[in-house]
């Protein structure tokens, strides 16, 4: 196995505010790591951290082997990195997010929107574009509503369609920020569906969800943040089925209060 | 009392009020030709991440704002010639000064519209690798423009009404026109109403368009800024 991200002692404070105190995370090439935690955690900070849509206050982020930005300091054992906006950019076009609210771009169709990276950041050929285009969308299942506008498609299609468009970078890791929890409760299956098929393809993912049923079947680690800082991390079996600490514990409790007889839905 | 209305001496003269007519537009035509443009980039200097790029910005665009343009068109054709020795035409004065007060007002409504495309917008653009010139191109001005359109439209009609101060400094508009054939003719009733009605049969055919516009960008589900 390969280590596709390596984090190391990262920090992150907004203000006075610290929101991450010391993360520690290697996620090796094909593994799907879902991170849970309460709200105010961190979770979605650390998820953006990887991908600098937030700048790390200190600590070591390294892509693929290769570290990002250029290591100035290591004062009271916090390693001070500096970024180049840059080098940032050339990240962002690597690693793939799919946000909560799908932001697709309103303006465009859902071809549009999955051609745009390639077109405008990428700058393939035309026809190269519209060939990842349809490829992207037809993996994510929606062919058939290619010219469509984001304002016409269901939420489901809409995240469908926004999955489509980060990975239309063919992206080496994808990052996703409670991609479901936006959706009708209906329409949460599909998305997970396709997540799912990633995660068989060997896609490398770090997932935030409040999904546990999916965390439990599709991650390969599961990392329960509290505070800031990584309170419990292991296989599946561990952390959600014998955790060790009792936050986590409490967590889980919280969302199992009710559950349905397995015989509803079968 | 009755007046006796006569018309008669205002088309005698209507070709002068036409010309008139085609002077107005010419200054709001030019003025709008240097004042979007000039107002995109006010606008986008202000939105600028660095204070010193956009505070002077905004003290420009704020004084031009707040300052009466009939106050700015007195400075550029009476001052300016006292301090720079340089004696402008009426018509440049006219065009220099409805450019400038106009930019700022374009500016506002541009940097309305650009500020009321949600964050998510700019998020969606960043994460797929693209910088802030291709957001701002690609994601964000063509939705803002869309949101803008009414607006932009209000202050154009509102431009072409203010232009009527430039009869003060003698540049031969519609009302200055107007003023003339009035006073050689004493008919300012008749004089008056018809140069209201030019300006009327110009500007509320848009006034219109923009309403319709409005509807329709309603419909479609796009919010609009005002």
């Amino acid at each position: 196995m390969t280590e596709l991200l390596k984090i190391e002692n990262l920090n992150k404070s907004f203000g006075a505010l610290e929101v991450l105190k010391g993360i520690d995370l290697t996620v090796e090439k094909g593994e799907t790591v879902v991170i849970l935690g309460s709200s105010g955690s961190g979770k979605s900070t650390l998820l953006r951290c990887v991908n600098f849509m937030e700048i790390p206050t200190s600590g070591r982020i390294a892509i693929a082997g290769k570290p990002v930005g250029t290591e100035r300091s290591r004062a009271s054992g916090r390693i001070q990195v500096d970024y180049r906006e840059s080098e940032l950019i050339g990240i962002r076009a690597t690693v793939g997010m799919v946000f909560q609210h799908f932001n697709l771009f309103p303006h465009m169709t859902a071809f549009g929107n999955v051609m745009e990276g390639p077109r405008t950041v990428l700058k393939l050929p035309r026809g190269e574009c519209e060939a990842r285009a349809e490829t992207y969308l037809s993996k994510v299942g929606l062919a058939d509503k290619m010219h469509s506008y984001p304002a016409h498609l269901s939420g489901g299609q809409q995240q469908r369609v926004a999955i489509a468009r980060a990975l239309a970078m063919e992206p080496q890791l994808m990052l996703f920020d409670e991609a479901t929890s936006a959706l009708d409760p209906e329409l949460v299956g599909e998305v997970l569906q396709t997540i799912r098929s990633l995660a068989d393809e060997g896609m490398t993912m770090l997932i935030v969800t409040h999904e546990l049923g999916f965390a439990y079947s599709v991650a390969s680690k599961v990392l329960f943040l509290s505070d800031g800082v990584i309170l419990e991390q292991g296989a599946p079996d561990d952390v959600l089925v014998r955790p060790k600490q009792q936050r986590t514990r409490d967590f889980l409790r919280g969302h199992a209060t009710y559950k349905l007889p397995d015989l509803a839905i079968t | 009392m009755g007046y006796e209305w006569d018309f008669g001496v205002v088309f005698r003269d209507f070709d002068l009020l036409l010309l008139g007519l085609v002077n107005t537009l010419k200054v709001t035509g030019l003025a709008l030709l240097f004042g979007v443009p000039l107002g995109l980039i006010l606008a986008l200097l202000r939105l600028s991440r660095h204070g010193v790029i956009r505070i002077p910005v905004g003290i420009v665009i704020e004084f031009l704002r707040s300052t009466p343009p009939l106050v700015q068109l007195f400075w550029l054709f009476f001052a300016l010639p006292i301090l720079t020795g340089i004696n402008i035409t009426p018509f440049i004065a006219s065009v220099v000064t409805f450019s400038f007060q106009s930019s700022a007002f374009f500016a506002e409504v541009f940097r309305g519209g650009i500020v009321s495309i949600e964050k998510g917008q700019w998020e969606a653009a960043k994460a797929i690798g693209m910088d802030r010139g291709q957001s701002m191109r690609r994601v964000i001005l063509p939705q803002a423009v869309k949101r803008m359109i009414p607006a932009f439209l209000e202050r154009v009609i509102e431009l072409m009404k203010t232009t009527t101060l430039v009869a003060t400094v003698s540049y031969a508009d519609l009302l200055y026109e107007a003023n003339t054939i009035a006073q050689a003719t004493f008919r300012p009733l008749e004089v008056f109403t018809v140069a209201a009605a030019m300006y009327f049969a110009v500007l509320f055919p848009v006034s219109l368009f923009v309403r319709r516009l409005e509807r329709r960008l309603g419909r479609t589900g796009e919010g609009t800024v005002h």
